[in-house]
């Protein structure tokens, strides 16, 4: 009897030791903060680099996020390798670092197609997106005299970054906004609500009403050309110009086919 | 030792099987230890108060998410009161009305119908049963909420708590429906189950006595089959508190606690329950701290789903008596 038990055992321990996590490996270690709207970005073109024959078992990645501000400071201070931003240069930061732009991105703010209004100004989309003014027939050209509901991106979205960053200042957005997880929920809750109104990325616009922001429609030729003023740029920092596997992590983010298609699948890419 | 032929497959089938299932209780205790290692940071850094309330839990996961790189400086601070009681109301709500709907449907269907009913109504619970949550999901923001945002909602309604919270047609009262119609048909299948295995002399006897069919269903029937009947609302909760996708699309995605105070507007407010929030707040698992509160989550899940099993045991022990089936 006590046999047949070892056995058992015997086979569930060797079960249990192939669970086990497989012992670290002596790659360099390239770690990442800053910006939470380009992390997303990033998250996606760690692993096609990964997989890549230029990047494969070149290196492990970790990203952490903090904000632009935490990412410039970090990578200043030698504190991490990369630092990621979707502002551009201050004059308070400091010197001796390398900004390599890697993406543009565009935020619109839309509407249901069945709401009059066509444009908004900044302290429109201000007020309306606080809480300040929550009916419609506070907005000249809705036609509505319904209640507002606001339909913003949860915590770790980018848009709501750039959203929060592009439109609000330093107005905070109302919590009693709906939080979607996605671009899509967004817009689908938009176009089954009539008095819903919310801001996405300029994929997005597909059965709602894109609103034009300070008179400029929110298009793709207008982001590229600068004339709509919500499109910001991402970049990846390092300390001093950028040295061996960092150096080919973003030589292959700029340039390679895959990289692009990657970062042409959601903001505007650089070519 | 001598032993058959017949002797030792029999042991060598025994060793496999024990094995097998040695495995499954290894993968088990891993994926639980797992979890808690990942989610005890969370736990430790609040305590108790993990589960209280104080300020607005949305507020707090942005907070989380957007700490600084520095280990040191992590935030963790967070009180998911809105969100537990978001899970705990929808779970229950949905379960009642499914216990006694699917009861008096399993009812219907195994006495009640006429043959040709139970041809059809049989393998179309079975089937429903089996139908992909992101389905009722789809139906319900494609279908539900809007005509329950803009047709049921008055404008009064919604302008009455417009500096609280916006009524939109994603709310409680919808994920209460689409949560129901999920989980009633296993609810059916099982329970209906139970019903057939009935041994026929008891209802016969009861007939015997002059009960009419309704009378015997009632009080022989259901009243043998209550260890189904709980072992079909253990798994029907289960599966409720597990429901990450539907009710991410249709509970209203705000980390709001629902006022029954409020009157009929409790029934169109919206909320968030813990498997929505981790599936709308997946993408923020690369932030150290913010994952290991995700984690926390999935912790309590994942403790509410044993603590239901061991109670659906331990409510079926006084009734071992009477049951036929356990």
């Amino acid at each position: 009897m006590s046999r047949s038990r070892i056995t058992v055992a015997a086979v569930s321990a060797v079960a249990a030791m192939v669970v086990a996590p497989a012992a670290a490996s002596a790659k360099p270690i390239i770690t990442i903060s800053g910006s939470t709207s380009v992390a997303p970005l990033t998250a996606k073109l760690i692993p096609a680099f990964l997989k890549s024959s230029v990047g494969k078992n070149k290196a492990t990645f970790k990203l952490y996020q903090g904000g632009s501000d935490i990412g410039v400071a970090d990578v200043s201070a030698g504190r991490v390798t990369i630092g990621e931003a979707s502002r551009d240069l201050k004059s308070s930061d400091a010197g001796g670092i390398v900004w390599n732009k890697i993406a543009r991105d565009a935020v619109c703010v839309a509407v249901n197609n069945g709401n009059g209004v066509s444009t908004l100004s900044s302290a429109q989309v201000q007020d309306i997106f606080s809480g300040t003014v929550r009916n419609w027939s506070d907005v000249t050209g809705s036609g509505k005299t319904t209640s507002i509901n606001l339909y913003v991106r949860t915590a770790a979205s980018g848009t709501q970054d750039a959203f929060q960053k592009l439109f609000m200042g330093a107005k905070t957005v109302s919590s009693s906004a709906a939080q979607k997880a996605s671009n899509g929920l967004i817009q689908n809750s938009i176009k089954t609500d009539p008095n819903g109104i919310g801001y996405v990325s300029f994929d997005f616009l597909g059965g709602i009403k894109g609103l034009s922001y300070q008179g400029v429609p929110c298009t793709l030729t207008n982001a590229k050309s600068g004339a709509y003023s919500a499109v910001r740029n991402f970049w990846m920092i390092t300390r001093g110009a950028p040295t061996g596997v960092t150096a080919s992590f973003i030589r292959w983010v700029q340039n390679d086919k895959a990289a692009q298609k990657i970062v042409a699948a959601g903001w505007v890419p650089l070519v | 030792m001598n032993e058959s032929a017949a002797a030792r497959s029999e042991r060598r089938a025994e060793r496999s099987l024990g094995a097998l299932s040695s495995l499954v209780l290894v993968l088990i205790a891993a994926m639980c230890t797992f979890v808690l290692l990942k989610a005890w940071p969370s736990f430790s850094h609040n305590g108790p108060m993990w589960f209280g309330w104080g300020g607005n839990v949305d507020d707090q996961l942005t907070a989380i998410f957007n700490s600084p790189a520095n280990p040191a400086k992590w935030d963790y601070t967070i009180r998911t009161w809105p969100i537990l009681y978001a899970t705990a109301l929808v779970t229950i709500i949905s379960v009642g009305i499914g216990i006694v709907v699917s009861t008096l449907a399993a009812v219907f269907i195994v006495e009640f119908a006429p043959d040709s009913a139970k041809r059809v109504v049989s393998p179309v619970i079975r089937l429903l049963a089996a139908v992909p949550s992101v389905i009722y999901g789809l139906i319900g923001i494609l279908v539900l909420v809007p005509f329950v945002g803009n047709h049921l909602i008055s404008e009064g309604r919604k302008n009455a708590v417009t500096f609280v919270v916006q009524l939109s047609g994603a709310s409680l009262g919808v994920a209460v429906v689409i949560l129901t119609i999920m989980i009633t048909p296993i609810m059916v299948a099982i329970i209906a189950d139970a019903f057939r295995a009935v041994p026929n002399g008891w209802k016969e006897g009861a007939i015997a006595l002059g009960a009419n069919r309704w009378r015997v269903m009632w009080t022989v029937v259901v009243r043998s089959a209550r260890p189904a009947i709980i072992a079909a609302a253990v798994i029907a909760a289960a599966r409720a508190i597990g429901e990450g996708i539907m009710l991410a699309m249709v509970s209203g995605s705000v980390g709001f606690a629902p006022n029954p105070m409020d009157g009929i507007t409790f029934v169109f407010e919206p909320m968030r329950p813990y498997a929505a929030t981790i599936v709308d707040n997946a993408e923020g698992l690369s932030v150290k701290p913010f994952g290991q509160t995700i984690y926390a989550m999935a912790a309590v899940l994942l403790f509410a789903s044993l603590m239901l099993s061991l109670g659906g045991n331990l409510a079926k022990r006084p009734l071992r008596k009477y049951g036929v089936r356990l």
